[in-house]
């Protein structure tokens, strides 16, 4: 056998066992899902970690939407107590992880109801979307600049989240869909 | 040219598979979801056909060429059949999944990249230009399909695309097929055309093409399962949360320019 051949079997083997070892990973993976079509919910609501969600609905509230007497708070809120009230840079890591769930919750709609696809897709982009800002502004903190610099920015993606946790709650009882009571305790 | 019992027995088994696997789809009306998939099938029955007729009546040349012909349209439409696969997980809504669509296109060019490379590798014994190029064209195609499926179940698992029950079975069976292919034209290309070693290595692919056209038989006659029905209420509900959602988001835009 030439060089080449045995460098090409050295390539080959690297390859191979590369695709089976990424294959079989995502595979099973896809497979897990598949095999709880209503959701692993012990190891789905494990991945949810708690976050306060009195301080998250006090960032949230979009001073536009309030009544003009109750928005003074809202307008004095400083960049450093929507940092505090968030958690810092724990807070922002929390809702990041509870974003890729959140996806997941629409994922499993999307499979159960291939009617609601056209909606469910947009939404799981949307989800990602968020997923993605949140992403961003971890990055902005973890960079060193001051929570200042990002503070509109980061009372928004607060106020998305906060909204589509309280949103999906309302779509699992709506739609009557299983594991209700403990996705209400986890969000 | 002479056929073997054993090429024959092979030949008429491929010829049999492939017209129950396209009445399997004409009449399970598999066809219109799988255009291209059913052409392939359609191609491979007329592929056998042509193939034997000329190994009766034509020149061991002729034969080949036609054989290269055949093999070139057959890796044509494996990848137009990779691409429908993909339009089905990553295009649900008719458009492609934006946050899909760039990785994408980088899987197909890295793809191809480490395809061509692992196709150049082999240092092939004595043989014709064409048949090397066949081995070498046979070696690439097997290498680029196992790549895009497997980065297919990557990029639809991080992505949360579901796959379609029949999507997924076609997927799975021309994954296998061209997992085991790639180490069967590793074979053909570092062994003589004339070996036996060489012959028992295409037996082993056809047999593990007949198995995967077995399996799609009996998968795309079987019905995917049954969807539900998505409550009114939650349908209105989920409409909502989507505008609701997408508003939000276009301030959010806004704020990060």
């Amino acid at each position: 056998m030439t060089i080449r051949n045995l460098d090409f079997f050295g390539f080959l083997f690297i390859f191979l066992a590369s695709i089976l070892g990424i294959g079989t990973y995502y595979y099973l993976r896809n497979r897990r899902r598949q095999l709880y079509p209503y959701g692993n919910w012990d190891e789905l609501l494990k991945r949810l970690a708690p976050l306060d969600h009195q301080n998250l609905e006090r960032i949230a509230a979009d001073p536009t939407a309030l009544a003009a007497q109750d928005n003074h708070w809202v307008e004095t809120m400083s960049p450093e107590d929507i940092w505090r009230l968030l958690g810092g840079m724990r807070g922002i890591e929390v809702m990041e992880k509870n974003c890729s769930v959140l996806v997941d919750l629409v994922f499993y709609v999307q499979q159960w109801y291939p009617e609601a696809l056209l909606i469910a897709e947009q939404l799981r982009l949307n989800a990602r979307e968020v997923e993605w800002h949140i992403g961003r502004l971890k990055a902005t903190a973890k960079s060193g600049r001051p929570p200042a610099a990002a503070a509109e920015y980061l009372q928004q993606a607060v106020a998305i989240y906060f909204q589509m946790t309280r949103e999906v709650l309302a779509l699992y009882q709506q739609g009557n869909l299983p594991g209700l009571a403990d996705l209400q305790r986890a969000l | 040219m002479h056929l073997s019992r054993t090429v024959f027995a092979f030949w008429a088994a491929g010829l049999t598979g492939h017209i129950v696997l396209l009445v399997v789809l004409l009449t399970r009306h598999r066809a219109r979801t799988f255009p291209v998939f059913t052409t392939l099938i359609a191609a491979n029955i007329l592929n056998s056909i042509a193939l034997y007729e000329i190994a009766l009546r034509g020149s061991a040349h002729t034969y080949f060429i036609a054989y290269f012909a055949f093999a070139s349209l057959d890796l044509v439409l494996q990848l137009a059949v990779t691409y429908e696969l993909a339009r089905h997980v990553f295009c649900p809504t008719g458009t492609w999944a934006p946050d899909i669509r760039k990785g994408f296109l980088l899987l197909v060019l890295t793809s191809l990249a480490i395809a061509f490379v692992l196709a150049c590798l082999p240092s092939p014994p004595e043989k014709t230009i064409l048949r090397t190029l066949l081995d070498r064209g046979n070696l690439f195609s097997s290498a680029l399909q196992c790549e895009l499926f497997v980065g297919m179940i990557a990029f639809s698992s991080t992505a949360n695309l579901p796959w379609n029950t029949h999507v997924a079975r076609i997927a799975q069976g021309l994954g296998f097929y061209s997992l085991v292919g790639l180490i069967t034209e590793a074979g053909h290309n570092i062994l003589a055309g004339t070996s036996i070693a060489y012959q028992n290595v295409t037996y082993l692919r056809m047999s593990t093409y007949l198995l995967c056209a077995g399996y799609w038989i009996v998968m795309l006659w079987l019905p995917a399962p049954a969807p539900q029905e998505l409550p009114e209420e939650a349908q209105r509900q989920l409409f909502t949360l989507q505008r609701r959602v997408e508003y939000d988001l276009r301030k959010l835009r806004a704020l990060k320019r």
